[in-house]
């Protein structure tokens, strides 16, 4: 059946949000423990990536939209990236390992996977059907 | 037996493509199904004259926002 659909998407579900916190290098750690900010201020969050430099870096569930919120100390951020560029490349490897895990969870197996040259990951999975 | 292939493109700022290659059969449904949940709520969906052909190319574009 053929159809487009557009999708709201939303760091919804927490192993793929570690995957992609892991792909880029960063240790997450589940489970609810307090952020570091300014002056030593802390925020709870429901996992969270603790860092040497600067604040860490949490994720907070709301529940009223059933997705992960990044929890951070603008002031203190020392990543690499700005945090929109951060949260674009984070959100790629989230979109990524759910296609992953969910072509798996339906038997099909990828064929192909390659990183382009836009910055783009192209993935092809296929299944044989009896 | 058939192959059914999906071709998915995941670009730098987070949408995802979908594309449906050879015959759209329940598989493929069950996956994209199972996919619009686990990334988000589907806001809009529309049926093409294509859903009646068992075919067609399938392309699904899925924007990934950020929170």
């Amino acid at each position: 059946m053929s159809h487009f659909s557009t999708v709201r998407t939303e760091l919804r579900q927490r192993e793929p949000l570690m995957a992609a916190l892991r792909d880029l290098g960063y240790e997450p750690e589940a489970g609810s423990r307090p952020v570091r900010g300014y002056r030593g201020q802390t925020i709870d969050a429901d996992l969270a990536v603790i860092l040497q430099d600067g604040g860490d870096l949490g994720f907070r569930w709301n529940a009223a939209t059933g997705a992960y919120e990044l929890v951070t100390d603008l002031d203190l951020w020392r990543q690499p990236v700005p945090v929109e560029r951060f949260l674009s490349r984070l959100t790629q490897r989230y979109a990524l390992n759910t296609v992953l895990t969910a072509s798996t969870d339906e038997g099909f197996t990828v064929s192909e996977q390659r990183s382009c040259q836009d910055g783009s990951i192209e993935l092809v999975v296929t299944r044989w059907d009896a | 037996m058939p192959q059914r292939t999906l071709r998915f493109r995941i670009h730098a700022d987070g949408r995802v493509e979908e594309r449906v290659e050879g015959v759209a059969g329940e598989a493929c449904l069950a996956l994209t199904e199972r996919l619009e949940a686990a990334l988000g709520s589907v806001v809009r969906r529309e049926s093409t004259t294509e859903a009646y052909s068992t075919n067609a190319q399938q392309i699904q574009t899925v924007p990934v926002e950020h929170v």
